[in-house]
């Protein structure tokens, strides 16, 4: 039994799952699900949407390059049985998808390493552009302390 | 009933219209036998226009289960002309044609289809 990769979104399709759709030129679409077979009906590009795979090696939110993809190439070539082989092949699996797993984390972790910075900096930059709107008596040592309180001050003063 | 089917075969006709479908009540599916009356036709061919011929569907748009589970559709409706054993009028078979035509016994359509999905 062959594993096929769905046409638009790229996940493995198991036997006895989804739909074939086969072109008048022989080419075969292959979906996991109606979703994505609904989704090529109206045909839209893998590429621009978010939720695909195509999607998210496009734009560099997956690990596109590494070796352990090479592990599950399509291969036209039978190969001869031999139980060795796939004693191995049964071992070395785990092995395989445990470090794929570690380096796709590094990737989440590399890709999110700016963030937290911005994210701060972000913050700092509206409380000096709309610390205004809080009003006057509150000073900017306060503002870190506690938000709330001097709020409630501000109501009564006006009223 | 009615279906008018996309003929993919050398036999001379063009297009033919289901007149009945050869097994069930709810119409042909893929890989079923049809009758069907020739609507057009080229000329020297092996058929005639009006003439009642027997088919084989072998793409149809609407899907069909696979034995796995899975399903399988195709672009367009198309049939190839057999006689009544079922040997093909034909000698040549244009586009995919499904693999489960081999259980259906048509192996011969099989043999000359260039594409097998
Ligand atoms: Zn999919």
């Amino acid at each position: 039994m062959r594993l096929e990769k769905c046409w638009f979104c790229s996940s493995t399709i198991y036997p006895g799952h989804g739909i074939q759709f086969v072109r008048n030129d022989a080419k075969i679409f292959r979906f996991c699900r109606s979703k994505c077979h609904k989704n090529f009906k109206m045909k839209r590009n893998p590429r621009k949407v978010k939720w695909t795979k195509a999607y998210r090696r496009l734009h560099g939110k997956d690990m596109t390059q590494d070796s352990t993809f090479e592990f599950e190439r399509k291969r036209n070539r039978p190969e001869r049985y031999d139980r060795n082989v796939t004693e191995n092949v049964l071992k070395a699996i785990k092995k395989i998808s445990k470090v794929r797993h570690a380096r796709e984390e590094e990737h989440h972790r590399q890709r999110m390493k700016g963030n937290k910075v911005m994210k701060l900096k972000e913050d700092a930059k509206e409380l000096e552009q709309s610390i205004h709107l809080v009003g006057p008596l509150v000073k900017k040592d306060d503002m870190k302390k506690e938000k709330i309180i001097p709020l409630r001050e501000d109501h009564r003063m006006e009223e | 009933m009615r279906t008018n089917l996309k003929v993919v075969d050398n036999s001379g006709a063009k297009r033919v219209m289901c007149i009945q479908a050869l097994k069930g009540k709810k119409g042909a599916r893929l890989g079923d036998m049809i009758v069907a009356s020739v609507k057009e036709a080229q000329a020297g061919g092996k058929v005639k226009k009006g003439q009642v011929v027997y088919g084989v569907v072998v793409r149809a748009a609407m899907q069909r289960g696979r034995c796995d589970g899975s399903e399988v559709k195709f672009d367009d409706n198309a049939v190839v002309l057999v006689n009544k054993q079922g040997e093909p009028i034909g000698t040549r078979v244009f586009g995919p044609v499904p693999h489960e035509l081999r259980k259906k016994k048509h192996v011969k359509i099989l043999s000359l289809a260039e594409h097998i999905a």
